[in-house]
Order: C-alpha cells, then structure tokens, then sequence
C-alpha cells in the first residue's frame, strides 16, 4: 500500500509499491496517448511553432472533451478559442504527465513544487478521464463509485476501474493535502 | 497575486494618466479614482468556474492559491461557492487576461468558461 504524502524539508515525500507504480505509469501513458493528436503531413509548420491547431469543434470522445472543455458559451468565440488554446494546453497536459510517468518510476517519490504540480495535475486527468468512462456526471454517480473500496470487489472492468478511480483519488488528496501544508508553511 | 495587481492599479488610475486601453477614459477624471470606481469602468469580461463531481475541493483550492495567488480564506471561500451554488467568478477584467485564465485552468482541468459581464 502506498504511503501517504508529506511535506518535508527537501519538499514532498511519498512511497508507492511496484504495483501501483506500473499501474500510475499506464494509465498517464493512456491519457497521454489519448491526448497527443495524430501528426499531419499537410500542417503548416508556421501553424504549429505558434500552437495554432485546426481544431474549431470539442473532441467526439467524451473523455477527451473533458479534459478539452469549451472555453465559452458562444459558438464562434469558443470556435476561435479552442483553435488557439487547444494544442498548448494538450502539450502542457502531456508535458506534466510524462514527468509524472517519470517520478513514478522510483518506490520513494521526492517532489519539489514544480514535480508536486505536475503530478497532482497528472493524477487530476487520469481521474477526469475514468469519471467519463465510469459515467460519473452527478454526485450520486460519484458516491456509487465510493462503494468499491476493497480490490476483492473487482470482478469486471467496471468495477476494476471504480476501484482504480477511488485509488488515484486517494493518492491525489493526500497529495494535494501535503501541498497545501507546504503553503501554509510559507516554505513554498 | 490578483490582491497585488489591483492595488497596483488603483495606483496607476489615481495617480498616472491612464493608459490608452480599451475601456479606460481617455482623460483621468476629477479628483480620486478609488477601487470601486475603477472596477465598474474595467472591461467586463469575468472567468466563471463549474462545479463538477471529479475535482477535489483540496485540488481546486489549491489551484486557486497556487495560481491566482488567493489568500487561504478568499481561495476556501471561492472553492465553497463552486462546490455548493455550482459556480463562482473568480476573475474580472479584460478579455484577453480572461481567455488566458481559462487557458490556464483548463490544464489543470478545472472546467472553467468565460463571459462578457451580464451573459
């Protein structure tokens, strides 16, 4: 079982098992390659060195659109947005869960604020990305998913991914909860 | 960060002519131009932030400290409304600044839009 978060002298401290660490490192593998778009020869290579995409619609998957909201109510404005937007923040996206997949490669995890960062954001969109899959839309939805607390209660793929969720979730409050230690410490 | 800035501006606005940017008198008005003056003549563009089942309130408060440089008290008090009226402003001003803000906390996944003021 994995230790909790704390924060410490050298920053924040945590320990994971072998298990969870594969486990980690898949699935920010998953939404990574969920979230880099397929290359396309046709691009204008101008286009692309100022983050400019061609996308003006949300993601058909409804996992990804999560993690790629629209940014306004109004059709062309968020049009416009999300051609501008989109390709940074899936970059930014990828660019912390690859430190993430990284930092979880050792069982003693030492996190200064920068690797913090990353990783409770990384910890955010594997969540974001199993809530749409497991359904999770309303806070009933999510305390449905609160059941499954105990890894013998996995007999299929919905319950193995309610017991993964609940594992993430827990591992980023702890997380965070040590974050906001550091805050209120002032040795941010 | 945000508490900095409009100090910082309220500053400006009182003391120094006032940028040509859009939305700002061309001429410093007669006498003192206080806070509450300088926010209803700012350009009214607001960043809006959804409650959803997924984030944890620890997350989105500290992404409100760690981002927008809130105090504990103003970044729990905004996390509050999110959580229990659904939604909260947690920025006004200019429209650039506000698409930037949304940019920003779409990566660290919040579900954040924003709006021209009164939308």
């Amino acid at each position: 079982m994995a230790t909790p978060f704390r924060s410490g002298r050298k920053g924040i401290v945590g320990g994971l098992e072998a298990p969870e660490r594969d486990l980690l490192r898949k699935l920010f593998r998953d939404v990574i390659l969920t979230l880099e778009p397929d290359p396309r020869e046709d691009e204008d290579p101008l286009a692309r060195l100022l983050g400019i995409g061609e996308e003006t619609e949300p993601p058909e998957d409804p996992a990804l659109a999560r993690l790629l909201p629209r940014g306004t109510q109004d059709e062309e404005a968020a049009a416009e947005f999300r051609r501008f937007t989109e390709r940074s923040i899936r970059e930014a996206k990828v660019g912390r869960l690859r430190m993430a997949a990284m930092d979880c490669e050792s069982p003693r995890l030492e996190l200064d604020d920068e690797h913090a960062a990353a990783l409770s954001a990384a910890l955010n969109d594997v969540r974001l990305i199993l809530a749409a899959r497991l359904g999770i839309e309303t806070e009933q939805d999510a305390a449905r998913v609160a059941e499954y607390s105990d890894w013998e209660q996995a007999h299929d793929v919905e319950s193995y991914m309610a017991l993964v969720y609940q594992f993430v979730s827990w591992l980023q409050e702890s997380l965070v909860e040590a974050m906001l230690g550091r805050l209120d410490s002032g040795s941010h | 960060m945000v508490t900095t800035l409009d100090r910082d501006m309220v500053t400006l606005t009182s003391t120094a002519a006032p940028v040509d940017a859009e939305g700002l008198p061309e001429t410093v008005p007669e006498g003192e131009v206080g806070l509450l003056e300088r926010s209803r003549s700012a350009p009214p563009w607001k960043v809006v932030v959804w409650n959803d089942p997924v984030n944890l309130m620890s997350y989105v408060t500290f992404v409100f400290r760690s981002y927008f440089g809130f105090s504990e008290e103003k970044a729990r008090q905004l996390m509050l409304a999110v959580h229990e009226q659904g939604s909260a402003v947690v920025f006004t001003g200019g429209r650039e600044e506000a698409e930037r803000h949304t940019t920003a906390l779409h990566g660290y996944g919040l579900w954040a839009t924003f709006a021209q003021e009164g939308e």
